[in-house]
């Protein structure tokens, strides 16, 4: 345990010095800092646009930052060859994997977190403005959505986290910058992955082979836009506990999954 | 623990939980739909592989969390097609529905994508049966759009007006004005559910929705003034109608439209009333006077259709009556399937 601690903490610490990672969060600060600015696009539902442009930021760069940092936690090591030295050490290669999935996570959720902090102060701030507390959209329902905001930015850290393991492993099998591009496509597709369930159904009219391959694509691919509750934000929808339980749950497991598969991967790569 | 016995381990933990995950999965796909998290996905379009849809739906998976910033630019983008004067072309149609199914939630693209089918594009051609197709197209995207939001009355209103204004449908209008009114909305709604039930004609039911706009506002003088014409012109026509006094009832409207000749309403309720006394040649004649006193009488020339069907005389192809026929056909088709 302790040497899994160790390895998070001097990927934490590494992961803040790289520059890349801070010009993504320095940007992504700006544009969730200036998101109001884009409610001029939409008269009418400024609220809308402004929850949307900042919670999609934070999602967007969230992933970004998981991706590249993810993809070269890894890869840098063995390049640099500190890997052999850590390696030498008691340190298993599961304790190296798992010291550098946490370490890397803490980087993203620290990041996360100031991003999520700065569309919290620019909400605070612009949302009364947007919404005048009417008759039909009375004043409660904006203490209402700072609540499911929470919700929003926590089920994001976890779908980051999700992301994070996968550019681990895949730097773990690839190179870092084909796992970079693995990472992305498998996140793209995860944002699709209710439609190819849709897709198998037996009333598409597609071929069984087609069925067969579209609904395991379905059952492997991580759902990632159950993360995504924006849509009930918008439409001032309650998002209840249970399903952010479930949600957690869902991504702990696939994180579970991609980190044994990791380890295995890793066991059988000469390093 | 041998490495060996560490990878089977690995392997039952991967598996294992691979096999716990799926019903998680299944239970939070359901939760979301139920529960009202889902994004808007247009599935119906996806699995009829409508091209623009399809295309929304990866543009929107690209995009990750920015398809309201998406949708805006493509509008932006239908503006500047607009004003180049590409206005009328088909892929700007395209770029249209694509906006609405990347912002569902959004009404402007709805109410002016369907505006373009049911008016820009409907003028752009002469053939009737494309005419019909293109209101088709018009209400159905009124129709999606009001799938998406069901608790706003702008969709509503504008199906309403569409079927009012542009088919000349005035039942259907009514229908669709009056769905609208369940929600906060402007009060001269009401007045042209009014106004619909009245170029019907059923003055009835054109008194009944006026009345309601007069108890909610006294000061309507709109109502006020179109309660006393109706009351005083078609009032007495329809007493007589429905007492089966047919010619008394021509004669009291006569009395009207020999004062104003071009009356829609007047010419109309002559028609109407020709109508009920099983005299369609007679009512014929009326309601092909009106549909050449007002160009944009449609409603007249369903009506000039439909008694030349009726009477078995050649039917002129009008869109209006093109439309209204096929919609009357799906719903015939759509009760026999259900008997069936």
């Amino acid at each position: 345990m302790r040497a899994i601690f160790r390895v998070a903490r001097a990927t934490y610490y590494e992961g803040w010095r790289k520059r890349f990672l801070n010009g993504i969060l320095v940007f992504a600060i700006l544009i969730i800092g200036s998101s109001w600015v884009f409610t001029y696009l939409q008269p009418g539902a400024e609220l809308k646009m402004l929850i949307d442009v900042g919670l999609g930021s934070i999602r967007f760069f969230g992933m970004l930052i998981a991706v590249f940092l993810g993809s070269r936690l890894v890869p840098d090591e063995i390049e640099k060859r500190t890997i052999y030295t850590l390696l030498s050490k008691p340190v298993t290669r599961m304790q190296f994997l798992l010291g550098k999935f946490f370490g890397g996570l803490a980087t993203v959720v620290s990041n996360m977190a100031l991003m999520g902090l700065t569309f919290y102060i620019v909400f605070m701030i612009k949302a009364p403005q947007f919404a005048q507390p009417t008759e039909d959209s009375p004043a409660y329902k904006m203490e209402f959505m700072y609540e499911n905001i929470a919700k929003a930015v926590l089920l994001s850290f976890f779908e980051m986290a999700v992301v994070m393991g996968i550019a681990v492993v895949a730097s773990v099998v690839f190179s870092w910058i084909l796992a970079a591009i693995f990472s992305f496509f498998v996140y793209f597709t995860g944002q699709m992955s209710e439609f190819f369930g849709h897709l198998a159904d037996p009333d598409t009219g597609a071929s069984p082979v087609a069925r067969v391959v579209l609904l395991t694509v379905y059952r492997v691919l991580p759902h990632f836009e159950n993360f995504d509750v924006r849509e009930s934000i918008l439409t001032d929808v309650p998002v209840i506990w249970s399903y952010v339980g479930m949600t957690i749950g869902m991504g702990v497991l696939y994180i579970t999954i991609v980190l044994a598969l990791g380890y295995l991967f890793f066991n059988q790569r000469e390093v | 623990m041998s490495r060996s016995a560490q990878k089977l381990v690995a392997w039952i933990v991967l598996i294992g939980v691979f096999i716990g995950l799926q019903p998680l999965n299944d239970a939070l796909s359901y939760n979301r739909l139920v529960l009202g998290y889902a994004r808007p996905t247009p599935v119906t379009k996806v699995l009829q592989f409508d091209a623009p849809a399809m295309t929304g739906i990866i543009v929107g998976a690209m995009m990750g969390g920015f398809r309201e910033v998406a949708a805006s630019m493509l509008w932006m983008k239908t503006h500047s097609m607009w004003h180049s004067g590409e206005g009328t072309k088909w892929d700007h149609l395209s770029l249209m529905r694509m906006t609405t199914l990347l912002d569902p939630h959004w009404l402007e693209p709805w109410r002016i994508t369907a505006w373009h089918c049911a008016y820009n594009l409907y003028v752009e051609t002469d053939d009737p049966k494309e005419q019909a197709r293109l209101l088709d197209m018009g209400v159905n995207v009124l129709k999606e759009g009001i799938s998406w939001n069901p608790d706003r009355f702008e969709l509503y209103f504008e199906l309403g007006w569409t079927y009012f204004d542009k088919i000349r449908d005035y039942p259907e209008a009514a229908r669709w004005l009056a769905a609208a009114v369940r929600f906060e909305h402007p009060e001269h709604i009401e007045r042209l559910i009014a106004h619909a039930w009245e170029r019907l004609p059923d003055m009835e039911k054109a008194l009944m929705w006026y009345d309601y706009c007069i108890k909610r506002r006294p000061s309507d003088h709109t109502a006020k003034g179109a309660t006393i014409t109706i009351r005083e012109r078609y009032m007495p026509a329809e007493r007589l109608v429905q007492q089966r006094r047919y010619d008394e009832a021509a004669e009291a409207v006569q009395q009207y439209l020999l004062v104003y000749p071009t009356s829609t309403l007047g010419l109309h309720m002559m028609g109407y009333v020709y109508e009920q006394a099983h005299d369609y040649e007679k009512a014929l004649e009326y309601w092909s006077l009106a549909a050449e006193t007002l160009a944009l009488n449609h409603y007249a020339r369903y009506k000039v259709a439909e008694l030349c069907e009726r009477l078995g005389w050649p039917v002129p192809e009008y869109a209006s009556h093109i439309y209204m026929r096929e919609q009357e056909l799906r719903k015939e088709m759509a009760v026999t399937h259900e008997v069936n």
